[in-house]
C-alpha cells in the first residue's frame, strides 16, 4: 500500500497564532513585528495591510508612513506555541500518526483513515474545519511525500490532492529554490543549468551521489517524490500551555483576569478535545523589566469548568501578587483524566461526574484544601484525630437496597475542635465547671454548670516518643445546664479540657 | 331549607380547603431515616426536595440523629454531604453509627455564610441529602439571610434532595417544610461507682420528638427514642 501523507499549513503562521489569541484583531490592517527598536520588521501582515502596501521586510516606520493607524503587535512565541499544539491536536483526534514541523506546518499520516472518509478531499475539508473551530485558518494538501504535501498546501485552492505515484510530475516544474536550502548547492545546479526540480530528478542518481554525497542523495530522492525520512511521530505533551505577551503592562488583577479567561477558555477546548480536565493550574506571570512570578493552583479533582479555575487564580492572585507590572503570561495546564460513571437505570440516583467535578473545585475555591473531603478514620486514639481524602464515591448499586445499619441507635459524640479550656472547681460541693473568662469571649460554646453526675476517669496516653505526647484522664459529666459532656485533665499540664458533647 | 342553602351541603363535601392546597400527595418515593419515631412525624420518612429542621438544645440527640439519617442513605448507596459549621464530625464516631464514609462528603466552613453557598452548591451537584449542622451556640453568623433559606428550599425542591437543618435553635425561617423540635428526657446512668462496685457509665440518652411545623398536615404526639452510649453496649 502506498504511503499518503496530508500536511496541514498555516499560511503567515506568526499573524494567525496572534489572531488566535486576540480574535477581536480579526478584519483589522495588523502587522506582526520581529525585532527590536529601529530594526524591528514587520514579518506578516493582514489582507488590509497588504492591501495598503505593507508587506514583510518593511520597518515600522515604513508601514507607518502608508498606514498610519495600522495595529502592530510583536511577535509572541507563546502564543505560536499554544497555536502549534493546537493544530497537533486537531490532528490527533483524526491520525495516530502526526509529525510536528514546527512554525504552523504538521504532517499525518492518512493510512487507515480512508474507512471513515473513502475521499481524500471530504478529510482535507473535515481538517480545514476543525482547524476553523479551534481559531486557525489553514490549507491542506495531500500526497505521497512531505515535500510534495507540502508544496500541495501551500497552493491558493485547499485542500489540494496530488494522485498516488503522481509526486514527481507534480513537483517537476516548481523552481530548485523549493527543494533546496542550501546556496552551495543551488548555486552549483544553476551554473549547470538546471533551473527546476524536474530538470534535478532527470539527473543520474549515481553521478549526483558521487558529487554531493548523501545529501545529494536526499535531495534527488525528494525531487523524485520519495521520502529520505519517515514521518516522525509527535509525543503528546504532558502539559497544556496558553498565554501571550501582553500589548501594555497591567497593574491590576481585573484586566488580566480578562485576557486569562480567553486563555483558559482555548486551554480547556484543548483539554476537551483529548478528554482531558485540568488537575492542577499554573500561572507564570512574566514581570517588568524582568522576572517572573510563578504560583500553581491544585484541584481535587480534575476539571474543565473556567469558572472555578478563574476563581482560583484570582484568590490565589489576590493572596500573593506579583509585586511588579504583569508584560506577559503563560498558563500551564497538568491533565487528568475527568472522571467517568456508569450510571444505573434501577439503582440509587448517581452524581454525574461532571457536576461533581465543578462543585467541588468550587467548593474547593469556597472552603480552602482543609475544608473539603471524605473523612477518613486516623490511626491512634486520639478523639480529635481525623483524616481527609478526596472525595470519590464508588458507584451505587445496581438496585436500591436497605441495608442493615451496624450501630444500635449509637449516642454520638459531638467532637468540640480545638478542644475547649474549661476550669474544675472540685473545692466546692458539689463539683463545678466553667470556662475562663479569656475563653467565653471567644466564639466557642460555653460550658457552665455544677455537676451532676460524673463517670471516670479513664487514662489515654499515646505518642510518648513522639514530639507531641498525650497523656489524659478522661471523664463524662453531666452538668446542671443539661449537657453531657466529654471532659479531661491533662496529666502534664494538669489544665482541664473539654473536647465533646454526647449529643 | 332555602334551595341555594340545600345545593351548597350537597357540594361541600367535594370543596377542599385552603389548608389542603399546600399538601403535596405522599408518593413512594419517600426516604426512610430508619428512625422509627422520625419517620413517624414526618409521615413515613423524608420527601425528596423537603427542607426539614431539626431543633435542640445541647445533649438532645441532634447529632445522632443527623449521624442516623446519613448512615441510612449512605447504607442503600446514595451520596450525601454533611455541611458541619461546628466541625462536630468523628470519623470514628460517624462510622460506628453506621455511616458509610466513603459516600460521605465532608464540608468544613467556619462561618454561616459559606456554610449556606456550600450547602446550595452540594444540592445543586445532585446529593441525594445534604445535612448542614450549625452545630452549637453560638452559631458564627446567627440566623443568616431569610433570602438565602428560601434559595435552599427552592433549590432543594428542584433537585429532588432532601435537605436536613440541624441547628440549635429554629433559623430556616417560614421555608421549612417540617421543623422538628428535640429535647432530652432523661440522661440514664448505670453502675454505683466507687472502690469494689461497679463503674459508673453513661448508659443512655433519651429523647423527645415533637413536630412544631409540617406544612399540609395536622398536629402529631410527640415520640419518643432513646440513644444508646457505647459504654452501654459494654
Amino acid at each position: 500500500m502506498k504511503t499518503r501523507l496530508i500536511c496541514l499549513y498555516t499560511p503567515l503562521f506568526p499573524l494567525a497564532a496572534r489572531l488566535r489569541s486576540e480574535p477581536e484583531l480579526a478584519g483589522v490592517a495588523l502587522a506582526v513585528l520581529e525585532g527590536n527598536g529601529t530594526a524591528a520588521r514587520i514579518i506578516a501582515s493582514s489582507r488590509r495591510a497588504r492591501r495598503a502596501g505593507i508587506h514583510r521586510g518593511m520597518s515600522l516606520a515604513q508601514a507607518r508612513a502608508l498606514l498610519p493607524k495600522i495595529t502592530v503587535r510583536a511577535r509572541d512565541a507563546a502564543c505560536e506555541r499554544a497555536a502549534q499544539h493546537s493544530l497537533l491536536e486537531i490532528s490527533e483526534a483524526l491520525s495516530p500518526r502526526v509529525e510536528d514541523a514546527g512554525q504552523g506546518v504538521v504532517y499525518l499520516d492518512a493510512a487507515g483513515l480512508e474507512r471513515h472518509w473513502p475521499q481524500e478531499r471530504e478529510l482535507g475539508v473535515a481538517l480545514i474545519r476543525a482547524a476553523e473551530r479551534a481559531g486557525l485558518s489553514v490549507r491542506v494538501g495531500i500526497a505521497g511525500s512531505k515535500l510534495a504535501a507540502r508544496v500541495a498546501a501551500e497552493q491558493a485552492e485547499s485542500p489540494t490532492l496530488v494522485p498516488a505515484g503522481d509526486e514527481a510530475r507534480f513537483l517537476s516544474p516548481l523552481p530548485l529554490s523549493r527543494l533546496l536550502a542550501e546556496a552551495r548547492i543551488l548555486e552549483r545546479l544553476e551554473s549547470w543549468g538546471i533551473q527546476s526540480i524536474g530538470q534535478f530528478a532527470d539527473l543520474p542518481k549515481n553521478e549526483i551521489t558521487s558529487r554531493f554525497g548523501d545529501v545529494g542523495q536526499r535531495l534527488h530522492r525528494q525531487a523524485r517524490g520519495l521520502d529520505s525520512h519517515p514521518l516522525v511521530p509527535h509525543s503528546p505533551p504532558v502539559t497544556f500551555d496558553e498565554g501571550m505577551d501582553l500589548e501594555w503592562p497591567l497593574t491590576s488583577l481585573e484586566p488580566f483576569l480578562f485576557v486569562a479567561r480567553a486563555a483558559l477558555e482555548r486551554l480547556c477546548g484543548r483539554m476537551e478535545r483529548r478528554g482531558l480536565a485540568c488537575l492542577r493550574l499554573e500561572t507564570s506571570l512574566h514581570l517588568e523589566p524582568d522576572g517572573t512570578h510563578e504560583r500553581s493552583v491544585e484541584l481535587p479533582t480534575p476539571t474543565r469548568d473556567i469558572k472555578t479555575l478563574l476563581t482560583l487564580i484570582k484568590l490565589d492572585l489576590e493572596t500573593n501578587p506579583p509585586g511588579a507590572s504583569v508584560i506577559g503570561f503563560t498558563l500551564r495546564g497538568h491533565p487528568d483524566r475527568p472522571r467517568e460513571a456508569q450510571l444505573t437505570l434501577f439503582g440509587p440516583t448517581a452524581l454525574s461526574p461532571d457536576r461533581l467535578a465543578t462543585t467541588l473545585a468550587r467548593l474547593f475555591t469556597l472552603l480552602g484544601p482543609d475544608g473539603l473531603g471524605s473523612p477518613q478514620l486516623s490511626s491512634g486514639h486520639r478523639p480529635e484525630g481525623f483524616g481527609l481524602e478526596p472525595f470519590a464515591p464508588t458507584p451505587p448499586p445496581d438496585e436500591v437496597r436497605e441495608a442493615e445499619i451496624q450501630g444500635y441507635g449509637l449516642l454520638a459524640v459531638r467532637a468540640l475542635r480545638p478542644p475547649i479550656p474549661i476550669e474544675v472547681i472540685i473545692d466546692s460541693r458539689p463539683l463545678r465547671v466553667t470556662t475562663p473568662m479569656i475563653e467565653a469571649t471567644e466564639r466557642r460554646p460555653r460550658i457552665e454548670g455544677t455537676v451532676r453526675v460524673a463517670s471516670g476517669p479513664w487514662s489515654l496516653e499515646e505518642g510518648w516518643w513522639s514530639q507531641e505526647p498525650i497523656d489524659r484522664r478522661y471523664w463524662d459529666v453531666e452538668l446542671s445546664d443539661g449537657g453531657i459532656y466529654r471532659i479531661y485533665c491533662d496529666n502534664r499540664s494538669s489544665d482541664w479540657f473539654a473536647d465533646g458533647i454526647y449529643d | 331549607m332555602p334551595p341555594n342553602l340545600k345545593a351548597l351541603r350537597e357540594i361541600l363535601p367535594q370543596l377542599e380547603t385552603a389548608r389542603s392546597l399546600t399538601r403535596r400527595p405522599r408518593r413512594d418515593t419517600s426516604r426512610k431515616s430508619r428512625i422509627e419515631a422520625l419517620d413517624a412525624l414526618l409521615d413515613n420518612g423524608f420527601e425528596p426536595g423537603d427542607l426539614v429542621e431539626l431543633v435542640g438544645r445541647r445533649s438532645c440527640g441532634r447529632f445522632s440523629t443527623l449521624l442516623r439519617t446519613l448512615a441510612a442513605f449512605t447504607g442503600r448507596g446514595e451520596a450525601a454531604a454533611l455541611v458541619d459549621l461546628g466541625d462536630g464530625l468523628d470519623p470514628g464516631v460517624a462510622a460506628s453509627a453506621g455511616v458509610d464514609l466513603s459516600r460521605l462528603l465532608w464540608a468544613r466552613p467556619r462561618h454561616l455564610k459559606p456554610a449556606l453557598i456550600a450547602t446550595e452548591l452540594l444540592l445543586n451537584a445532585g446529593f441525594s441529602l445534604v445535612v448542614l449542622d450549625l452545630g452549637s451556640p453560638p452559631v458564627p453568623g446567627g440566623r443568616g439571610h431569610e433570602a438565602s433559606w428560601v434559595r435552599l428550599a427552592r433549590t432543594a425542591q428542584k433537585r429532588q434532595s432532601v435537605l436536613l437543618v440541624s441547628s440549635p435553635y429554629r433559623a430556616s425561617g417560614t421555608t421549612a417544610q417540617a421543623i422538628i423540635e428535640a429535647s432530652q428526657a432523661q440522661v440514664r446512668w448505670r453502675g454505683s461507682g466507687g472502690s469494689g462496685r461497679s463503674p459508673k457509665l453513661l448508659d443512655a440518652l433519651g429523647v423527645e420528638l415533637r413536630l412544631a411545623k409540617a406544612i399540609g398536615r395536622g398536629p402529631m404526639p410527640p415520640r419518643t427514642l432513646e440513644w444508646r452510649s457505647s459504654h452501654g453496649a459494654l
